[in-house]
């Protein structure tokens, strides 16, 4: 039947997209191109359990489809024996093998936490002795976007992160309103910003770059334009950028991040900088959102979202 | 009110106002017109052939397990359809609007999806895809196979049954409602705290989605209820827990999964609930509220959930496997041992869902390790199957080949979520599209096993086979699309791709959201390979009838009984000698299925209590959802009136006369001898159970004492 012949095609394009697996290098594989030690060593623990797991699984696919060839009534070459439903010798190895894998996984899972627990990264204590003073951010998002403060310097900038290379950076993160994602898929895996929660992450970069940055937690209307870059540069060059954002005439007091707090959704992603942080803006806004501090949305905000943005910018215009 | 509400509210309405029926939207309104029309065609038929009575009598008041369970199944099927639908716009979507320079259209900055729309769509998909379409295609399955599978006539409590059914359909019909009329929730299936408060979700998408989920919970309870019942009390006599079928084993764990863990759901909804109705802060950021708590709660029940979705389809697996081996199953202790470690484990690892959210190394590190535990007897049933089909002799008719498509899915997805327990590694992947992937095998895995079943059973219910040539079609066009969309997704996640994007920023990622494209094109022809299916197959009917032992080498008590199956399932109930107790018989020549003599069977009677309930509770569930309190309060009090009411109706059964079962029972009888006989459908002389040799099965033997069954020579009309 015409039907069969079909089904018969479809039977090999069904393999088709796997082709495009042998097509691909590192380029653009962002958990493949670690640059710095905290995605380094995900990286590390990954291929550790693939390799593990993936031994386990393709000799159980080969050897299922070996047994499907062997066994087809049409022709297989197997002797067909119906009463064979027992073996305890195979009993212990079906048991044993999965036993013994995840013992040995176990181990690995372990080390794994503590060398990558976001409050204080063991992989990164190993590297700290090489760079200078750790540098300490305030990660704080809005509906919708990233600021980043630095305390020590009184500055803040808006969706861009710039940190010195070979230094390990410290972050507190808290959000005004919703639960965000913090997440460089090339410096540092994902930790959760909640309101009125502090969390805590650290990174470290290898290598002077720019790297994305992106909210990876739904957050509502404007989360699918929540990036920001993260430029790892040289020592020097930090201090100029620090220079020159002190210089910016823009500050920040909470009063005016009251403002700056309110529902905006930030297509263009431009950056945007301050100086004169008030001190302890960070403690603040937490203080003020356990104390029932919200910044309510609109009904149907981005129903249509074209009109929106429209009304969004005359209100920021003037 | 307790709360401020933004926007208008009347007493008599509520929430509800005109402009909320989006009549201008040019994808809802072409839409309702044509489910109108459908309605109203659908009405017009049943009115124009007269069938409304026999709707009313056959369906609408039935509390025979089957229909119920066929009930579930459409149910099931319809709304994996509109999953379906969602899941296109989704994929469409995301291929769309790629860059800032992908165009936009309808009000979207690119693609055709604003984030307000896009929201809804996601956050539909995936309540319905795991609450609307595989939990009642897995209950409707269940409910159907599980009596006949323990030889009772029916569910231990059939009004309960319909009663679970028409709560189900409520929940259906409700998230349907949210299509038409207001807006669904947009904060995921299972919910971000703290979006779903009031004052980031204002509307009344999150309440729709809080009561659907609810009736849901409470329709999967009561069935859980049911079926623990059922398979507890309600077994043959002979059937003690060792002779019990692999799919009935699953169906009990999975089922003491869903008694104990639904509740915490229902409790977690319920807190919601008091936030947004009642002013509370329980899982608010402020004042108290910890919205941990609520991420908590959740996955509390939402782990312990998925593996309520999985076990039925490894039972299923264990029913369909063994029999296109032509063997028993191997190693039928480990594979229940197995089952209920999988059970107990999935109590104990739901923080694997929010490694990401800085709970301290050493209980992350115990997740894990709890996590991974979950490897090894699901590595275990792996193998059993593969050693079962190891010295068979396989057959690879449809069923077969989705149960095989299944294991693969299921080995994939078991690789990928022992890469997801490693914290190390779900700090990357976490919240990405890996994890979709890795979930999608997994449910993909259960939407397999579940076609298999579909295909294997329904001559059972049916009385006739699905055509081959089409349900390999349908097979391998959805595979192509399985493969075709989730390989460039996990793809995808290794390319750090994360979930829920409206405006995929990264323009890099382009090509694989194409590609997946091609995969969902597939998808769409196997829905119409789907449909083709079925009309073939009921148009062809008459050629493919079958006789109890639809495919000859099946070994379960349900392929003792005539198909289609008696609404009393057996004119006598069965004595169960052994493990397979069919391929018992069959080796032991016992397959003449006319008892010797009959009895009186007491049958439960139909009632449109259960309909009544399910329309209240989803008035109750509609005015909750638009705050009209009056129409909450009338509906609350007839629940409760009606509910009262019937249970001082005593008169619930009714007695079918010996001579009448006998006048039925040969009916059925002629009617398969009339049938095309298949080969081997275990007559006596075809093939016996396991291939034992062609040795005929000795005529005049007679059954084992108080089998009722016998096959007295000389009696074949
Ligand atoms: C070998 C067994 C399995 C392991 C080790 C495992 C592991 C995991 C882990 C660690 C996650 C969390 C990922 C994250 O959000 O970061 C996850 C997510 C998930 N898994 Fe599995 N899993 C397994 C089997 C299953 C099964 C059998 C199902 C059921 C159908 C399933 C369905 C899901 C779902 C629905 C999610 C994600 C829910 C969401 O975030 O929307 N998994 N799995
Ligand atoms: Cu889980």
């Amino acid at each position: 039947m015409w039907i069969e012949r079909i089904a018969r095609w479809v039977r090999y394009l069904a393999l088709a997209p796997l082709l495009l697996l042998s097509g691909c290098s590192t380029q653009g594989f962002w958990l493949f191109d670690p640059k710095g030690p905290m995605a380094h060593a995900d990286l590390y623990y990954m291929i550790i359990d693939v390799a593990v797991m993936l031994s386990i699984v393709g000799i159980t696919a080969l050897m299922i489809v070996w047994f499907m060839w062997r066994y087809r009534k049409s022709h297989g070459k197997g002797k067909y024996d119906p009463k064979w439903t027992h073996s305890s010798a195979i009993e212990v190895v079906v048991w044993g093998i999965p036993i013994i894998a995840v013992g040995f996984l176990s181990y690995y899972t372990v080390q794994g936490t503590y060398a990558l627990n976001p409050y204080d990264p063991t992989v990164i204590k190993g590297h700290a002795a090489a760079g200078g003073e750790p540098l300490e951010v305030d990660v704080i998002t809005t509906d919708w976007r990233w600021l980043f403060v630095y305390p020590k310097y009184h500055i803040a900038s808006v969706n861009e992160l710039v940190v010195p290379a070979h230094t390990p950076v410290h972050f507190r993160l808290t959000s005004t309103s919703v639960t965000n994602d913090f997440f460089i898929p090339q410096l540092v895996g994902m930790i959760d910003v909640m309101p009125g929660m502090r969390t805590k992450s650290a990174l470290l970069a290898n290598h002077v770059g720019e790297y994305q940055g992106f909210s990876a937690d739904y957050s509502g209307a404007g989360f699918s334009w929540m990036q920001f870059r993260t430029k790892a540069v040289t020592a020097e060059q930090f201090q100029q950028w620090t220079q020159r954002i002190q210089a910016s005439p823009r500050r920040l007091s909470y009063a005016a991040f009251e403002e700056y707090a309110k529902p905006y959704i930030d297509v263009s992603g431009k950056p945007e900088y301050f100086s004169g942080v008030q001190d302890g803006l960070f403690d603040h806004i937490l203080g003020e959102v356990m104390n029932g501090k919200v910044w309510p949305i609109p009904m149907a905000m981005t129903e249509n979202m074209v009109d929106y943005m429209k009304e969004q910018n005359a209100r920021t215009a003037n | 009110m307790l709360v401020d509400l933004q926007g208008p509210w009347s007493p008599l309405l509520g929430r509800l106002a005109l402009s909320q029926i989006p009549y201008e939207n040019p994808i809802l309104a072409p839409l309702f017109v044509v489910v109108a029309i459908m309605g109203i065609a659908i009405i017009a038929a049943l009115s124009y052939y007269g069938k409304w009575g026999y709707l009313w009598r056959e369906w609408l008041t039935t509390v025979d397990h089957k229909k119920i369970g066929i009930m579930y199944i459409i149910i099931g099927l319809v709304m994996l359809f509109r999953g379906f639908m969602d899941g296109l716009m989704i994929r469409t979507q995301q291929a769309m609007a790629v860059g800032p320079d992908a165009a936009g259209y309808m009000g979207a900055l690119h693609g055709y999806l604003t984030p307000y729309h896009f929201g809804q769509i996601y956050s539909a998909h995936g309540v319905i895809m795991i609450l609307l379409a595989a939990t009642p295609l897995l209950v409707g399955i269940m409910n159907v196979i599980v009596p006949i599978q323990v030889g009772a006539r029916d569910m231990a409590y059939p009004y309960l049954n319909a009663v679970g059914l028409w709560i189900t359909a409520a929940a259906a019909v409700l998230v349907m409602a949210s299509l038409f009329v207001g807006d669904f929730s947009h904060n995921g299936w299972f919910g971000i705290a703290p979006i779903f408060e009031l004052p980031y979700s204002p509307g009344v998408g999150v309440d729709y989605w809080m009561w659907v989920m609810q009736l849901a919970a409470l329709g999967s309870t009561l069935g859980s209820i049911n079926i623990l019942a059922t398979i507890v009390k309600m077994r043959a006599p002979g059937m003690t827990w060792l002779r019990l079928p692999i799919f009935t084993w699953a169906s009990l764990a999975t089922n003491i999964i869903a008694l104990t863990s639904f509740p915490a759901l229902t409790v977690a909804l319920a807190l919601i609930g008091f936030d947004r109705y009642l002013g509370t802060h329980f899982f608010t950021a402020g004042l108290g509220g910890n919205l941990m708590l609520y991420t908590d709660l959740f996955w509390l029940w939402g782990h312990p959930e998925v593996y309520f979705v999985i076990l039925p389809a490894f039972g299923m697996l264990s029913e369909i496997i063994p029999t296109f081996s032509e063997k028993p199953l191997f190693g039928y202790v480990t594979m229940v041992l197995a089952t209920f470690g999988i059970a107990g484990v999935s109590w104990a690892v739901w923080l694997h869902h929010f490694f990401t959210m800085g709970a301290g190394p050493d209980v992350i590190s115990f997740f894990s390790v709890a996590t991974m535990l979950v490897g090894i007897p699901t590595g275990v049933k792996v193998f059993n199957w593969a050693f079962t089909m190891y010295r068979g002799r396989l057959r690879f008719e449809t069923p077969m080949l989705w149960s095989i498509g299944s294991l693969f899915l299921l080995l994939v997805g078991g690789l990928t979520g022992m890469m997801l327990a490693f914290p190390a590694i779900n700090y990357m992947v976490h919240n990405s599209v890996f994890v979709i992937a890795h979930f999608h095998s997994m449910l993909l895995m259960i939407v397999y096993a579940i076609f298999g079943a579909v295909t294997y059973w329904w001559p059972k219910i049916f009385g006739f086979k699905l055509n081959e040539a089409w349900g390999k079609a349908v097979f391998w066009l959805f595979t192509a699309g399985t493969v075709g969309v989730f390989v460039p997704m996990y793809t995808l996640g290794f390319m750090g791709m994360t979930r829920r994007l409206d405006y995929v920023f990264n323009t890099q990622w382009q090509l694989l959201l194409d590609v997946q494209m091609l995969g969902i094109a597939f998808y769409s022809l196997s829905v119409l390979a789907f449909l083709g299916l079925l009309y073939v197959s009921i148009r062809d009917r008459a050629k493919s009838r079958v006789s109890h032992d639809a495919w000859g080498t099946t070994h379960s008590v349900e392929w003792m009984t005539p198909s289609p199956v008696p609404f009393y399932n057996f004119a006598v109930v069965p004595h169960i000698n052994a493990r397979d107790e069919w391929s018992w018989r069959k080796e032991h020549g016992f397959t003449d299925l006319r008892p010797d003599h009959y009895e009186d069977i007491h049958m439960p009677k139909n009632t449109g209590i259960p309909l009544i309930l399910g329309v209240l509770t989803f008035l109750l569930g509609f005015g909750l959802t638009w705050r009209i309190w009056w129409l909450c309060a009338l509906s609350l009090a007839l629940i409760i009136a009606v509910v009262i009411i019937r249970s001082f109706d005593a008169d619930t059964g009714y007695i079918i006369p010996a001579d009448e079962v006998e006048r039925m029972e040969r009916a059925h009888h002629d009617r398969a001898q009339a049938a095309v006989e298949l080969p081997q459908a275990g007559v006596p002389g075809g093939v016996t159970a396991y291939g034992q040799g062609n040795k005929p099965a000795a005529k005049g033997e007679v059954g084992a004492p108080g089998s009722g069954i016998s096959s007295p020579e000389g009696s074949r009309a």
